[in-house]
């Protein structure tokens, strides 16, 4: 009975957070307060003892995506300038069970750090248990199990500015615009903090900074693959739609098809986190007004560094945020090397030729 | 295959028989062996390693089992990761209100219910059954879905935890316990019952098992309901072994049991089964997930070499089966 009232409260000061956060400052999932992640560093003394210490790392993901992609490439580059191991790498295509299980084999390596995003925090506990009783270090994004405290349990979580994403989405949409029309609001259907936390900036900036703008039409959306669906329906009802807020980037795509199917050039997309084909449309100056997207190899490096600084005694803060970059068609370059520290693809360099 | 006893060419044939009939066997002592020796140094071989194989896979064996009642009938059962969900969310829910043996029976019983529906459908309104778990594992997808509002929920009984997943008994996991209890009724029931036979009856040829006197709509019934109830069981041994359900249990559960029954055995379109072969094509793809990572591959060379291997294991286990 005691145990299930913890969770309870745990999982009530996890809505809490929510709530809070959407007042307009991003707090982590217990309600810590961000720090710059560009705050953290070592010195040249630490990075020397991390050097000496032989350490190993596993990094075990929730799914693999492009931002996963550019969270473990920061993740890899900083270990291997400290001189960490990287023993595993998994992926638990977003399944509770399976990431319990690929904590279970990495642990068959014993690293002395594991970097995750937890599928699922309410029950991730018991996922990490066995990391965590070994006396592993443990680095989260975006999330920490439930229950566990920072500085004991794990050291520390990374992670976008969420509320800043959604309101960056807002103001670019609001640009776009030109501060007035009719937006169709296409969000998260599903008990994700982090698209939660994007979406709801994103209609909160939208109501209440800009009074001449109206979000006329919303829809959940749970399944991505049913987002063209999801569009079609709502241009349909509502064909006078001056933009269309995409939760993020792969059904944005859908929604893009929708539009040209219909023939529609009017109605601007804003949608989070870079992708080529949305980015290539806004170049060639389709229907894609901006991309929000955050620095995710930041995210990997400041983790990375975070829990191999706490192998040599480094107090890390409880929460670090990343910042984000609105990216539209001007500043496509930019973007994508801040972003995903790569170079823009060579189709959208080719395109704004 | 028996008469690969007599006859003229005993060494020919016998070659042949025991490369069909132990492919699964071989594969899975050569992929063994080949983790066995590239990861020596890297925990592969410890018995924590070795035994949570076992553990990880003990969901997806126990899927098998049913499955090859069903394909030995010549049916098929996609709906099975749904089930799971929808048993291990309907168990959670109970259990929270009503207690364990409430949450028991809710699990299990949602588990046979849906595999009766499917039954029903397939074996009286004559539907196939490709066509309705194809719909059903839709349908009851979306049910898990809205069960709870997409929301996780805790199981923090110990016992039920401890029955179905987390706990041991004489020094053994109770994960294990499950797998070793189901594959030695599952293959009791497949080898040596009069059901058994009548189910291979049916995949091998459904006019003359009905005209021969086995009730063919009865054996479709059966082994949907045996897959369903057994789709139900995996559901609560992930809850056990969680401590919590959500709608994506066993989403993902679906390709690795098809792998797994075929790789041992099993022939996709009915007739031929093993129980036992299920059980090691089962471990062997918990092996290679388990050796793969191990190997420190990255995720997508891991999608690609594990591909490859399970191409490999169906080809050969499939070659020169077809009747």
């Amino acid at each position: 009975m005691r145990k299930a009232l913890s969770i309870m409260t745990v999982l009530a000061s996890l809505f809490a957070a929510h709530a809070f956060a959407a007042q307009g400052v991003t707090t982590g999932p217990n309600g810590e307060k961000p720090v710059p992640a560009a705050s953290l560093t070592l010195t040249a003394a630490q990075e020397q003892q991390v050097k000496d210490g032989k350490f190993t790392a596993a990094l075990v993901w929730h799914e693999m995506s492009e931002y996963t992609n550019a969270v473990n490439a920061g993740a890899r580059d900083e270990f291997k300038r400290l001189g960490v191991e990287v023993v595993a790498q998994t992926d638990a295509g977003f399944d509770a069970a399976r990431q319990k299980a690929d904590v279970e084999t990495v642990m068959a390596k014993k690293p002395s750090i594991i970097l995750s995003l937890p599928v699922d925090p309410a029950t991730a506990a018991s996922v990490y248990d066995p990391a965590r009783q070994a006396g592993v270090k443990l680095g989260f994004v975006d999330n920490c199990p439930a229950g566990y405290k920072q500085g004991t349990d794990y050291v520390t979580i990374v992670s976008d500015d969420l509320f800043q994403m959604g309101n960056k989405a807002g103001i670019a949409m609001a640009e776009a615009l030109g501060k007035k029309g009719k937006v169709g609001y296409i969000f998260h259907d599903a008990d994700f903090y982090v698209t939660n936390q994007r979406d709801g900036a994103f209609k909160k900036t939208i109501e209440q900074d800009y009074p001449d703008m109206k979000i006329a039409a919303e829809a959940g959306m749970a399944d991505p693959a049913r987002s063209e669906d999801i569009a079609q329906a709502m241009i349909t009802q509502h064909p006078d739609l001056d933009g269309i807020y995409v939760t993020w980037a792969e059904p944005a795509l859908s929604v893009l098809s929708a539009l040209r199917a219909a023939g529609n050039k009017h109605t601007k997309i804003v949608t989070l986190d870079l992708n080529e084909p949305a980015a290539l449309d806004m170049v060639k100056g389709g229907n894609i007004a901006a991309l929000v997207a955050d620095e995710a190899y930041s995210i990997g490096v400041t983790l990375a560094r975070a829990s191999a600084g706490s192998l040599v005694g480094l107090k890390a803060e409880p929460f670090y945020a990343v910042d984000s970059i609105a990216v539209t068609k001007e500043t496509v370059k930019e973007g994508w090397k801040k972003s995903l520290n790569k170079d823009v693809p060579a189709t959208i360099a080719d395109a704004m030729k | 295959m028996s008469s690969a006893n007599t006859g003229t060419e005993v060494g020919s044939l016998a070659s042949r028989f025991n490369l069909q009939q132990y492919v699964v066997y071989l594969g899975f002592l050569a992929i063994f062996l080949f983790f066995a020796i590239m990861l020596r140094d890297s925990g592969f071989l410890t018995v924590r390693n070795l035994s949570n194989i076992v553990l990880q896979t003990a969901p997806v064996t126990i899927m098998a089992i049913g499955l090859v009642f069903v394909m030995s009938a010549g049916e098929i059962d996609l709906s099975i990761g749904s089930i799971v969900a929808v048993a291990a969310l309907a168990a959670a829910v109970t259990i929270a209100s009503y207690g364990m043996a409430a949450g028991i029976v809710a699990g299990l019983g949602a588990g046979i219910l849906i595999g009766l529906i499917n039954g029903a459908l397939v074996a009286y309104v004559r539907l196939p059954s490709f066509l309705v778990t194809l719909a059903t594992m839709g349908l009851f997808a979306g049910v898990s879905r809205s069960m709870t509002d997409l929301r996780s929920i805790s199981v923090t009984n110990e016992i039920f935890t401890g029955f179905f997943g987390s706990g041991s008994l004489l020094g053994v996991p109770s994960l294990i316990w499950w797998t070793v209890i189901a594959i030695a009724i599952g293959h009791l029931v497949y080898r040596e019952t009069r059901f058994g036979a009548h189910v291979l009856a049916t995949g091998d040829n459904a006019r003359a098992a009905s005209v021969s006197g086995i009730s063919v709509p009865k054996i479709r019934l059966a082994v949907l309901t045996i897959s369903g109830g057994l789709a139900g069981l995996a559901g609560l041994l992930y809850a056990g072994r969680l401590q919590a359900a959500k709608y994506t249990l066993g989403e993902t559960d679906l390709m690795t049991v098809i792998a797994a029954v075929i790789v041992g055995g099993t022939l996709l379109n009915g007739g031929k089964g093993s129980i036992v072969g299920a059980l090691v094509g089962s471990l062997m793809m918990g092996m290679l997930n388990n050796g793969l990572i191990l190997m420190g591959l990255s995720v997508s060379d891991q999608m690609i070499v594990r591909g490859l291997i399970i191409l490999t294991a169906v080809a050969v286990s499939l070659r020169d089966k077809s009747r």
